[in-house]
């Protein structure tokens, strides 16, 4: 089942002016880890507040959980984590659960018995009782994962959930992912950038300019090229239209060559057309690249995008 | 219920946290130990015959349920000027600050209707004020009725009509803050409102002023669609002197333009990007 469908969702402010996202189709399948990647100002947010109905399409539809987006019900099973929330300051860490739980529609009784182990989840145990005034960005971003647990949601939305937080607490966040994963929840992730959190996510879709222009499994973009650092003599225009009339991808960096090809056969072909031209070879050394490269990559539009 | 009662309570703990109602409440013990402690009376046949208010014996004769009626009287109006003025400046940012972007949000996300949300909202703002305004009322007239004898249930009703007088501003305050998201610009308007209202009554004396016509319907227009505050104001009072009250319209009509207020809140908000 598909917990998360969206067809066409469009939002534009200010009369079109302003394209916060375009013509947007994705679906999330139960039990899955999705991630949504794309720089400040893509349209990430947007996204999720379209879902929630915090903001109204201009164009297109959506459905959570088999329910239209406009049936607020489909809300009891779900968590949202919103990016720079805020709790009143005046409020216990305790308090915060306690309110924001009832108004999820969970009952006194079972919210007593959750409340301290939520806390402890999020290593906030022995601050229950504290005023949320008093907490540090990192323990907000905690408090606030916390409240998006209170009901033992189907469907998490994080936006931005590693915000704030140091590596260690990223971590810990990616544990816990994984574990509320096997529990077989749906967590739907925002980020701007690709820490550990991310690499574990089954899914991945890429948002630029509020367009999704790339969707996949993290193996399919981790393994989409081979990347070789490519060190030549001299002939740089020789390589460059060698590469050109092959369709090789070529950037150029810091007076390098990064050659992208297929395979090993791909590139000895390569080698072999360079040889023709009997340009010297100084050395080849494959490129391990990381997702966070191949993000980088795609955002800046230095990589092809297929 | 449960879900929307949890914004009620919210707000409600939120209002508390702000020294304002903490003051009145402070403010109103105050008055009320006063009488527990001040006012002596020896009481003979429904007339006193003594009186000795903070020590100082009062020699003249006053008939007893005159002088409750009258401290009741005095309480109650305070209480639609001073208290409502307070009470107004008080909530005047609980709408805004609602609306703002991280705290709307999660609201939106929990299983509620936008119509839920804004009615905790407002519910919890009147609940706030109307416990104060009866904590007053109530611990005074048990005061004063217990050292008296003399059981004045119009006082109680006046501080239904002080809340409610309280509930139509404040509607009008939700309707400017859902509009301008500003808490000092919807009081500063609302204040307006209830300044004007005494002129308007006097209508006529302006109309004399006026160059045209067309002003004159204008402030018509105005008297008949504004909360009628200084009509409120002396049917308060009616009500606790025990008086009959000689027309109910002007309520009726204020609690009309709070439905409209609320109404139109509730249109806007339903709209309403965040
Ligand atoms: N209420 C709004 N009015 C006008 N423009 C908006 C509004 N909200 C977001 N935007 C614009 O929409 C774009 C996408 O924003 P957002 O979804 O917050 O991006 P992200 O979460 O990916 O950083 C940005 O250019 C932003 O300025
Ligand atoms: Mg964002």
């Amino acid at each position: 089942m598909n917990v998360i469908e969206t067809h066409g969702l469009t939002k534009h402010y200010n009369k079109g002016k302003i394209k916060a996202l375009t013509n947007v189709s994705l679906t999330v399948p139960q039990g899955q880890i999705f991630s949504l990647l794309g720089p400040n100002g893509a349209g990430k947010t947007t996204l999720i507040k379209l879902l929630l109905t915090i903001v109204f399409p201009t164009s297109g539809s959506a459905k959570l959980l088999g329910k239209d987006i406009s049936d607020y019900t489909s809300h009891f099973k779900l968590g949202y984590l919103a990016e720079n929330h805020r709790f009143p300051e005046f409020l216990t860490a305790r308090q915060v659960l306690y309110y924001y739980g009832k108004m999820s529609g969970v009952e006194k009784a079972k919210l007593d018995v959750k409340i301290p182990q939520l806390l402890e989840l999020v290593n906030l145990g022995d601050w229950g009782d504290t005023k949320i005034r008093k907490f540090s960005k990192g323990m907000l971003q905690r408090m606030g994962i916390a409240q998006a647990l209170t009901n033992d949601p189907e469907l998490l939305f994080l936006d931005e959930p590693t915000d704030g937080i140091d590596p260690v607490g990223r971590r810990e966040i990616r544990d816990l992912l994984q574990e509320l994963r096997n529990q077989g929840k749906t967590i739907f992730l925002n980020s701007h950038l690709l820490s550990e959190v991310e690499r574990i996510s089954d899914s991945v879709a890429i948002l630029k300019h509020g367009e999704l222009i790339r969707q996949g499994t993290v193996e399919d973009f981790i393994s989409i090229k081979k990347q070789y650092l490519l060190q030549i003599a001299e002939g740089n225009e020789t390589l460059k239209n060698i590469c050109k009339t092959n369709e090789i991808p070529l950037i150029s960096q810091n007076g390098h060559f990064i050659v992208s090809v297929h395979d090993d056969a791909h590139l000895n072909h390569l080698i072999d057309r360079l040889r023709e031209k009997e340009i010297v070879i100084q050395g080849i050394t494959p490129r391990k690249i990381s997702l966070e490269d191949f993000f980088i990559d795609v955002i800046e539009e230095k990589a092809e995008v297929v | 219920m449960d879900r929307i009662w949890a914004i009620i309570e919210l707000t409600f703990r939120e209002s508390l946290a702000k020294r304002t109602f903490m003051a009145f409440l402070g403010i109103s013990t105050l008055v009320c130990l006063l009488f527990i402690f001040a006012l002596n009376l020896d009481i003979v046949d429904g007339m006193e015959s003594y009186i000795s208010i903070f020590g100082q014996e009062v020699n003249e004769r006053i008939y007893l349920d005159e002088l409750v009626y009258n401290i009741e009287a005095g309480i109650a109006a305070v209480l639609f000027t001073a208290g409502i003025f307070m009470a107004l400046f008080a909530t005047s940012s609980l709408i805004p600050s609602f609306l703002d972007k991280g705290s709307i949000d999660l609201m939106i996300s929990k299983p509620l209707s936008r119509f839920q949300i804004l009615m905790g909202r407002y519910l919890g703002a009147v609940a706030i004020v109307a416990f104060n305004i009866f904590y007053l009322v109530i611990f005074s007239w048990l005061i004063l009725s217990i050292k008296t004898g003399i059981w004045n249930f119009g006082f109680l009703l006046s501080g239904v009509m002080i809340v409610l007088a309280f509930a139509i501003l404040f509607a009008l305050m939700t309707f400017l803050g859902i509009i301008v998201r500003s808490g000092p610009f919807s009081l500063m308007i609302t204040y307006l409102v209830i300044f004007i209202s005494p002129w308007l009554i006097q209508r006529d004396v302006i109309y004399a002023l006026l160059s045209s016509k067309f002003y004159g319907y204008m402030l018509d227009g105005l008297y008949h669609f504004l909360p009628k505050m200084a009509e409120l104001g002396e049917i308060t009072t009616y009500l606790v002197q025990g008086n009959s009250v000689p027309s109910w319209l002007p309520l009726w009509t204020s609690v009309i333009f709070g439905i409209i207020m609320l109404t139109a809140s509730n249109i806007i908000f339903n709209r309403k990007n965040f």
